[in-house]
């Protein structure tokens, strides 16, 4: 046994807290940091072998389609509207509000899993036709990968907030949840720019 | 169980024995298999962790005995060519991923926690995920060499070799995959010591009180972020390559061979650095216990290891210098090659002034830092020599680069690793390591590395390549090999003593006590072995050594719940109490969808469907991971209404 003093109160402390300040946040920002480096490497591997190519695309292949790709960056800037409207209202604590613009911003990530599909047949090219295609692939199917799990995680969140096994720390999961989408959005501009765009003008 | 916080007064002996019985509920695991499978305490799961990662170093280290084996003679016909390629490859493979980084690892998720004055490790369950993952991804490469489908392309697998056209068959994907298993492995273990030190730190335990062990597993941890990705996605290439065709690496659709070489690299120079920091930090506590004396320079020691941090990604292509490097870019990775010698020659200064003014014990663990030194500054000597090109042109791919690299890994990383295993067995087990046995082990481990790997620089400067399975006898090579043989022999021995010594002490070793070293960071101050709450008491830090400079009545934190699992979490630069976080319970659904990740890759080597199964595998298994069941429910209800 050692002489202990009591030197600090800890009973008084917060359960719930958000942003930096929350554990969730920082196992996001975390997996921010890994799958951010894991698209910078995609797009190093991009700029890599086009050196090995005279024309960009290679010769006989269309360039991307803009179409569906440019509908889904407009869609993303506008569900970033219901995704801050719902960090709004968890950060105020108001349920109803945060279930409702959560409901709102899982359409519109539905809606852009669906036009994905659109873009991958958008990029005019087979990623086993040559590396051109390899690469443009795995770009926009890494970021389909973050795009599926961010969609799962907003529904499984959602279900809990409409269950009975909700409690106040999902309300600051919640604005993890809508973190990661602005890291989404954030990410696939330049993937955009990128994959779809820079073959026009580079 | 009682959730009245305890009374804010001064502690009487009666309080603290009913703490310990709260706590010691709200952190019982399951019995038996069960509670194997399901654990989440950061102790269980580190002492897997290690336990594991030394049978993947004697599996390892097999492979290098068959090898020297067949080396030991010229044309030797103990192994065959095949069968050769697979063992280099499997060794390197394990060495460097199944067992350095994963045993690094380990012993920050083991003892981060503790050092901080932490209950348990950040996101418990996920420190659970990461360990099943990184078993499935050893256990998935033995099971290709066992079955004659080891990888043989050595441990980088350098492509067009490692290629579709010139590997078919399964070989290569197994390593790629196993590479992939690790990776994640790694990476949740980063997460979670970033975390763990970030907001899991005791009260006034500010960043510039931390223990240095804690300062190095935070950089590798950072460098395990930003390094570990590139050698996932360059894995994850190499197996689209060879599964659908994609064209990454292959020059007739456009692919670039060196596309792998920069991508593996930039991963693999980095890996290095992940190995030897956290060994610099053991060193660092290790010289401190053993000669009574807070380190010499801590704020240059702190900068030195951020620095290594930082250098340790700006020299990947000095491994490339042999494929044509631009002649300013030779110029610029020499250069950066050369610095690193600066925060390794500083910290080595600055134990070396801490030595000088401590009065050193000359125990096991110290004889293994003095062992560290030689080795690595013998290894630290011929890194400055290949760093500059005309000399690496010359040594590249012989038995000078076997030489050195084994000098820096072996002396860099495991000798400091043995040390500091003399050092916290007496924590891990509650008994101390036997002090003969362990300077047998030294002895045999010094002389059998230098028996073994000396002889390899002047073999490679001889001209002998390496991954050649055998040589003729006019070459002159025999004498050198058969010595170095002899010397692997010395070092299986030494492992042997050690194993026998470890095997001894944990059941007959002399009582260790909290204390044994009289050191002076906070995994000292709980009992040996740690009961599974870590500390009764979340103590207030107070300086640098709260163990050496402690006050009568240790101040200490109250308020926290005591029936379930609530930790304090502090904030990041000052260490100030911020918040109540309950961790999580044990649970089996860790494990599970370590399966399921383990399904989708083993089939992904298969098959792209692969993908859709592995897919809704993992969904399944994380909606039961996110949900919350009922007692989780009610424990979280409880406490956010307090």
């Amino acid at each position: 046994m050692t002489a202990v003093r009591p030197a600090l109160d800890a009973s008084t402390l917060p359960t719930t807290t958000f942003s930096h300040r929350s554990l969730a946040w920082w196992g996001t920002v975390g997996f921010m940091a890994i799958e951010g480096t894991t698209l910078f490497i995609a797009v190093v591997a991009y700029f890599y072998l086009r050196r090995n190519f005279a024309a960009w695309p290679p010769e006989h292949i269309l360039r991307p389609d803009l179409f569906w790709p440019t509908v889904q960056v407009i869609l993303l800037l506008a569900s970033l509207v219901p995704v801050v409207l719902a960090d709004r209202a968890a950060y105020r604590i108001d349920v109803p509000r945060l279930r409702r613009w959560l409901l709102v911003a899982l359409g519109f990530e539905i809606v852009a899993v669906v036009i994905r599909w659109q873009e991958f047949l958008a990029l005019n090219v087979r990623w086993d036709t040559n590396a051109y295609g390899s690469v443009v692939w795995t770009l926009v199917g890494f970021h389909t990968t973050l795009l599926l799990v961010d969609v799962l995680e907003t529904a499984v969140l959602l279900g809990i907030l409409y269950s009975k096994r909700r409690l106040e720390r999902h309300i600051s999961d919640a604005t993890d949840v809508t973190f990661y989408w602005y890291f989404l959005v954030a990410t696939w501009i330049p993937l955009y720019v990128i994959v779809y765009l820079s073959p026009r003008f580079m | 169980m009682s959730a009245q916080p305890l009374p804010h007064r001064d502690h009487t002996p009666a309080d603290e024995d009913r703490l310990r019985r709260e706590l010691e509920h709200a952190y019982r695991e399951h019995t038996g298999l069960w509670g194997w499978l399901t654990t989440v305490d950061h102790k269980s799961i580190g002492k897997r962790y290690i336990v594991t990662a030394i049978i993947f170093f004697i599996l390892g280290g097999l492979n290098a005995a068959l090898m020297r084996l067949q080396l030991s003679r010229p044309e030797n016909n103990l192994v065959g060519p095949d069968l050769y390629n697979q063992l280099f490859t499997v060794h390197g493979t394990t060495m460097m991923f199944l067992f350095a980084v994963p045993v690094m690892n380990a012993m920050g998720i083991y003892f981060v926690p503790l050092m901080v004055g932490a209950r348990n490790i950040a996101y418990p369950r996920l420190n659970a995920f990461g360990y099943w993952v990184y078993l499935i991804g050893g256990l998935l490469l033995y099971a290709g060499l066992f079955t004659n489908t080891g990888p043989d392309t050595g441990w980088f697998s350098y492509v067009p070799l490692a290629g579709p056209e010139f590997s078919p068959g399964k070989r290569v994907d197994i390593f790629a995959q196993t590479v992939t298993f690790t990776e994640i492995a790694a990476l949740v273990a980063a997460v979670e010591i970033i975390v763990t030190i970030f907001k899991h730190r005791a009260p006034g335990m500010t960043l510039g009180r931390m223990p240095l062990f804690v300062w190095a597993q935070l950089v590798t941890s950072f460098m395990i972020l930003f390094a570990m990705p590139w050698v996932a996605t360059a894995s994850i290439m190499l197996a689209m390559d060879r599964l659908i065709a994609t064209h990454f690496f292959n020059p007739a659709e456009g692919g670039d061979t060196l596309l792998w070489q920069h991508l593996f690299w930039f991963f693999g120079h980095p890996e290095v650095y992940i190995i030897f920091v956290p060994a610099l930090g053991m060193v660092s506590q290790i010289v401190t216990a053993f000669t009574r004396r807070e380190i010499f320079g801590y704020p240059v020691m702190v900068l030195s290891l951020i620095m290594t941090g930082f250098l340790g990604f700006g020299l990947w292509v000095h491994h490339m210098f042999a494929t044509g490097v631009p002649q300013m870019a030779q110029s610029f990775f020499t250069a950066a090659s050369m610095m690193i010698a600066i925060p390794s020659g500083v910290q080595i200064f600055c134990w070396i002034a801490t030595i000088w003014a401590g009065r050193p014990r000359f125990s096991v663990a110290f004889l293994f830092v003095l062992g560290f030194v030689v080795l690595f500054i013998i290894g630290g000597f011929t890194g400055v020599m290949i760093a500059s090109v005309p000399f690496d042109r010359q040594a590249h791919d012989t038995y000078f680069i076997v030489a050195h690299l084994h000098y820096v890994l072996i002396g860099g990383a495991v000798a400091p690793l043995f040390g500091a295993f003399y050092y916290w067995f007496p924590k891990l087990t509650g008994r101390l390591l036997s002090e003969k046995l362990g300077r047998w082990h030294f002895a045999l481990f010094f002389i059998g590395v230098n028996l073994t790997f000396f002889p390899m620089h002047q073999l490679g400067l001889d001209g002998m390549t390496r991954r050649v399975y055998t040589y003729l006898a006019g070459t002159g090579w025999g004498d050198l090999n058969l010595l170095a043989s002899i010397g692997a022999v010395t070092i299986a021995a030494s492992v042997g003593v050690f194993l026998i010594n470890v095997i001894r002490s944990a059941a007959r070793g002399l009582r260790a006590g909290d204390n044994p070293w009289e050191a002076e960071t906070l995994e000292w101050a709980t009992s040996s072995p740690p009961p599974s709450y870590n500390f009764p008491y979340i103590p207030v830090v107070q300086s640098r050594s709260p163990l050496w400079n402690r006050p009568p009545d240790i101040p200490v934190v109250t308020g926290l719940r005591t029936d379930m699992r609530e930790v304090l979490i502090t904030t990041l630069l000052d260490a100030r109490p911020d918040s109540r976080h309950r961790h999580p319970n044990a649970s089996i659904t860790p494990l599970l969808t370590a399966v399921a990740t383990g399904v989708t890759f083993i089939m992904l080597i298969f098959t792209p469907w692969g993908l859709p199964v592995g897919g809704a595998l993992l969904t399944v298994a994380c909606v039961v991971w996110g949900w919350p069941n009922r007692k989780e429910y009610e424990e979280q209800k409880l406490q956010e209404s307090s």
